[in-house]
């Protein structure tokens, strides 16, 4: 696992962690005092080894999201990069005294202006070209527009970037007094902290007092001065020479450029005033970083080491449980990392929904104190996962849930389709969208997770000797090109390794295949991945061997593995079962021919149309108090309604269309039996189950019947 | 038990032995130990009216009466189950005239032997519990109905092997049917009873459609559309407990519980309210230490007379047709003493036949009538 290894403790050593304050004794509570034989140390040993494939499991995660990042990470990644980004903010301001009489505010207003110089002053003859980068102004409080500017802010990048820029480094900042000539300057430049450079440049022209202070200064002060590296305010006073000129804008084709004229007389002009300028610089990206975190390693005696990782706030502690939770390892990842997949969040917050969206194969419990934060990390001992099987069990036999939208299982006959109803759900997974962390439940990405790992755990009966070789290769530097040529090949033994099943196999194999030949060529060129695997291994050393072999077959395989089962294998046994003994009808209890117990159909529920016929006749016989044309209209209607199984109240508008459709040519033949039809479609509209415009329908088909005559389709 | 209005009680017949035909044992038969449930003379061929069946045990034997009273065995059949038990059995016979010996029991398994070439014709399944009683259309002799511990009625054809309709369901008994019996004339009809205390008269008359189809079915029997029959059209609780046997006597009904007495009865059903109807109570004709139940009676080929024995070994042979009824005689040997399942009387009634509970039959010979 990444991350500074701590110390790989066992809470029977107290040893540095437990001398100090209260909440770190809280934080190993279950130090202390717990003795372990020599078969209880085997034995937490062999409970440790339950972080293996957990473990494992992720690597494999993390390094397809290395070329594949999760959706969320790569999205938000921006954020912490722009949070982490270090700058240093430059605050240029006049200070009040200047030494020979010149009142600083003589000068205002003052444009400081971050420029870079083009042509050197003894070059180009008594002047001096720079080219603007930013300008700022400053006026003296309550002096122009009630807006009170008296510092100038830049933003400068980070001073080890500084210094190693040339292009920056030969920056200059330039004070620049034009006395009250400015008041031409367009209102609506002043109006912004940093003017518009070319309306500016334009803008400015005449006499002035022009210093300036090279940037390189400033650095090689700041640099010297650690604070800043702390975050800490490095101020300075410096005085800058005025000289007396004329500024006049250029245009070169380098953008916007002023130039200062250094008159004849510049010699003696020019210590003639000196300006105090107070510049104070802080580095911005590194605001909150504690005093501590700047410490390496190797800085601090190892004892108090600890102490200080933990005091950087963006130090973790995550503390594996094992043994019963009478054990523990610890280890510490900076910057809010995962331990498991590297990656960085902004904040404990974010590192607490990321582990518990992406890493639920554990459970967690968080610790805030103020001086650390601590996870304490379990393995989930939920045997109904299917990605963790205990070893020696058939993954195969294992209870498996297919984690996916219910979606109506067709029981196909043809292998093909079987092939083709797995085959784009494979595909589906695979996509980086389903990856996104909290995006998606946990169990889809996992099964995301298994899914990519298809080619890699094929089967583990036939594949594990030399997918672990594989596998183990990955982990080693040498990586994975060997291996690579190696998986697939053991996949597509896999595959063909049913000659019967040929259809099925190949119908999902092979994109898998080519899936894994791609990722794997890919691989190599991420070092990353396997200095991280790397790295976590020496976390749980002890668990390797055992390492990379059976995690569960993926999700899918398992799938089309049963269905071929059913499909082929079961078939024939029940076939057998089915020959062996004699089935009876349900209905009539005779003995059934092998022919009709294989056939389709079932005549459980079956309604003899005839006879429920007969009945409804002779039911409806008893009724004395109802006529016949009554009866006649009742029995076809139950006989329609048994038929059409018109089984709820909004069936019922559908039922009297069809029903007027069916019958309609008989019903107008006998005009009682279409009164007795109309009154008891009357009754249901009563009844709320017919609505009227349904019963229009029914009487404009019964209407049609009777506009074409009695026997208009007869010849 | 139905109401009847003064002035038209039934009549009782008197137990004094009218002495209109003596009758005196010619022949006992020791067929084994095990009790004998059915005898029956075959009635469906004029050829062979004096040949006689049993059932006792897994064995069917086949006798004929000769002259003298002699019984000769003509043809045994015992089924591979030891612990079948035959209750009941029924002639009838092929399309094309060949004796059919119909038994069933406790197995529920119909056999069909065929007595001509002595070989099992077939065997019924479908019943899902013990057979009570078999009878055949006299009408049709392919055509029997069984009744059955299973709560329905099943009309087979014996020469397709196919299983017609069955008579239960909604409308149908509540517990084991005891007898059936095809009505004499009226082809379509059917009366059952049994252990629900009443009496069911079926009719197949829209069903007959099946029934003809049947015959010409050449398909797997399997495959035919046995129709449910879920109502009688008529119900009768003419007695108050177990009715074991009824029998037509034209429109009339002769029944028996375990009362003492045989009962005629007439079904008065309305056409025009089915299920629904009148009793009308006849004659009572007493049968002394009659009251255990599974005790048939047996009539002569024209319904004249029927006899009937009891527990103790006695028979009562009545005059069915008078009124009020007489007593013909009233048999009783010393040596029979066990309860007599079931008689069997002779074309013309001259010879009867009861069959024991200890594994005997009894031939009695009406005196100076041959």
């Amino acid at each position: 696992m990444p991350g500074l290894p701590l110390v790989a403790r066992e809470t029977t050593n107290p040893g540095c962690n437990c001398s100090h304050s209260r909440p770190v004794d809280q934080m190993c509570r279950q130090d202390s005092r717990v003795h372990l034989s020599a078969e209880e140390a085997i034995a937490a040993e062999e409970s440790l080894s339950i972080y293996c494939k957990p473990v494992e499991l992720y690597n494999i995660l993390q390094r397809r999201a290395l070329r594949n990042p999760s959706f969320l990470q790569r999205c938000l990644h921006y954020k912490i990069q722009a949070k982490r980004k270090r700058r240093i903010q430059m605050t240029v301001s006049l200070s009040g005294a200047v030494n020979d009489g010149v009142q600083a505010h003589n000068l205002l207003p003052l444009y400081i202006i971050l420029a870079r110089p083009i042509s050197d002053i003894a070059a180009a003859g008594n002047s001096a070209v720079f080219c603007l980068a930013r300008t700022c102004l400053i006026v003296a409080s309550s002096e122009f527009e009630g807006r009170s500017q008296t510092e100038a802010n830049f933003v400068l990048p980070e001073i080890h970037r500084l210094s190693a820029n040339e292009k920056a480094s030969i920056l200059t900042v330039l004070l620049v007094s034009c006395g009250e000539a400015n008041n031409s300057l367009p209102g609506s430049a002043m109006a912004k902290d940093h003017l518009d450079m070319t309306s500016f440049s334009s803008s400015i022209k005449g006499p002035c007092l022009w210093g300036k202070i090279p940037l390189e200064s400033l650095y090689s002060s700041w640099l010297k001065c650690m604070n800043l590296n702390m975050g800490q305010r490095a101020e300075m006073l410096s005085a800058v020479d005025m000289h007396s000129g004329f500024v006049e804008p250029s245009c070169l084709d380098e953008g916007s450029c002023i130039s200062f004229k250094v008159p004849q007389n510049s010699g003696t002009m020019s210590s003639l005033r000196q300006v105090q300028v107070n510049i104070s610089a802080q580095e911005v990206g590194a605001k909150e970083r504690s005093p501590y975190s700047s410490y390496m390693c190797s800085d601090v005696p190892g004892s108090s080491l600890s102490h200080l990782i933990r005091l950087r706030s963006g130090n973790v502690i995550f503390n594996y449980r094992y043994y019963n939770n009478m054990l523990q390892k610890t280890e510490v990842t900076e910057d809010f990392s995962c331990p498991f997949c590297l990656v960085q969040c902004a904040s404990f917050k974010g590192l607490r929904y990321h582990l518990c969206s992406s890493h639920d194969l554990f459970n967690f419990e968080f610790w805030v104190t103020e001086e650390y934060q601590a996870v304490n990390v379990f393995v989930k001992t939920d045997i109904w996962r299917s990605e963790i099987v205990a070893d020696g069990i058939d993954p195969r036999l294992q209870t498996f849930f297919f984690c996916s939208k219910p979606r109506k299982r067709k029981r196909s006959k043809s292998l093909a389709q079987n092939a083709k109803h797995v085959h784009p759900q494979v595909v589906k997974l695979d996509l980086p969208e389903v990856m996104g962390e909290g995006l998606c439940g946990g169990h889809v990405e996992k099964n995301a997770g298994t899914s990519s790992t298809v080619p890699v755990k094929v089967n583990p009966t036939t594949a594990e000797p030399s997918n672990q070789i594989s596998h183990q290769k990955a982990k080693n530097d040498a990586h994975t090109i060997k291996g690579g040529e190696k998986t697939p090949k053991i996949l597509s033994e896999n595959g063909f390794q049913n000659e019967s099943h040929k259809a099925e196999s190949n119908g999902f194999g092979d994109p898998c295949t080519a899936e894994y030949a791609e990722r794997v060529a890919s691989s190599p060129n991420v070092t990353g991945v396997s200095t991280a695997t790397a790295q976590s291994s020496a976390g749980l050393e002890c668990l390797q061997p055992i390492s990379g072999s059976n995690l569960a077959p993926p999700a899918m395989l398992q799938f089309a593995k049963m269905r071929k089962l059913s499909a082929e294998r079961s078939d024939p046994r029940n076939r057998t079962l089915l020959q062996k003994r004699q089935f009876f009808h349900s209905h009539r209890a005779q003995p059934m021919a092998l022919e009709q117990v294989l056939s389709d159909r079932d005549s459980e529920d079956e309604v003899d149309d005839d006879i429920a016929d007969f009945e409804d006749r002779r039911m409806l016989d008893d009724f004395v108090d109802v006529t016949k044309d009554e009866k006649q209209i009742m029995h076809l209607w139950n006989s329609f309604v048994r038929k059409q199984r018109v089984l709820a109240d909004g069936h019922i508008p559908w039922a009297c269309e069809a029903f007027s459709r069916l019958h309609g040519r008989d019903l107008v033949r006998a005009p009682n039996l279409i009164w007795c039809w109309r009154l008891f479609m009357i009754k249901l509209w009563n009844h709320s189950l017919l609505d009227a415009r349904t019963m229009n329908n029914c009487n404009i088909v019964l209407e049609r019947y009777q506009s074409e005559g009695p026997d208009p389709k007869q010849s | 038990m139905a109401k009847t209005a003064i002035g038209c009680e039934p009549t009782v017949g008197s137990l004094a032995p009218s002495k209109k035909r003596e009758y005196k044992v010619t022949n006992r038969i020791q067929e084994g130990k095990r009790p004998l449930y059915a005898v029956a003379f075959n009635f469906i061929d004029a050829r062979y009216y004096n040949v006689f069946a049993t059932v006792g045990g897994n064995r069917v034997t086949v006798y004929q009466c000769l002259e003298g009273g002699v019984i000769a065995a003509l043809q045994s059949y015992v089924d591979e189950d030891k612990d079948e038990s035959f209750y009941t059995l029924s002639w009838a016979c092929n399309i094309d005239g060949t004796p059919f010996l119909v038994a069933g029991g406790i197995n529920g398994i119909i056999r069909v032997i065929d007595a001509g070439s002595e070989k099992i014709y077939k065997s019924f399944v479908g019943h899902g519990d013990s057979i009570n009683e078999i009878r055949t259309q006299a009408l049709k002799p392919s055509l029997v109905v069984s009744a059955s511990k299973d709560e329905s009625v099943r009309l087979w054809n014996v020469h397709t092997g196919i299983c017609i309709l069955i008579f239960a369901g909604a409308g149908g008994h509540r517990n084991e049917v005891l007898s059936v019996d095809f009505h004499p004339s009226d082809i379509y009809r059917i009366a059952s009873c049994g252990m629900d205390n009443t009496v069911k008269i079926w009719s197949m008359k829209e069903f007959w459609t099946y029934v003809e189809k049947s015959f010409t079915w050449t398909d797997l029997p399997s495959k035919f559309p046995t129709k449910y029959v879920q109502f009688p059209v008529f119900i009768a609780s003419v007695h108050s407990n177990y009715v074991d046997c009824n029998r037509w006597l034209g429109d009339f009904i002769l029944s028996k519980s375990v009362d003492n007495e045989i009962v005629l009865w007439e079904p008065k059903t309305k056409e025009q309210t089915p299920g629904e109807g009148a009793i009308d109570i006849l004659q009572k004709y007493p049968v002394p230490e009659c009251d255990i139940w599974f005790i048939k009676f047996s009539c002569d080929f024209h319904y004249n007379a029927a006899a009937i024995g009891n527990r103790e070994g006695k028979i009562f042979v009545w005059e069915l047709q008078s009124s009020p009824p007489v007593l013909i005689a009233r048999l009783s040997h010393v040596q029979c003493k066990s309860p007599i399942r079931q008689t069997a009387m002779s074309f013309d009634g001259s010879t009867i036949l009861c069959c024991c509970e200890d594994g005997t039959i009894w031939r009695w010979d009406a005196v100076g009538a041959s």
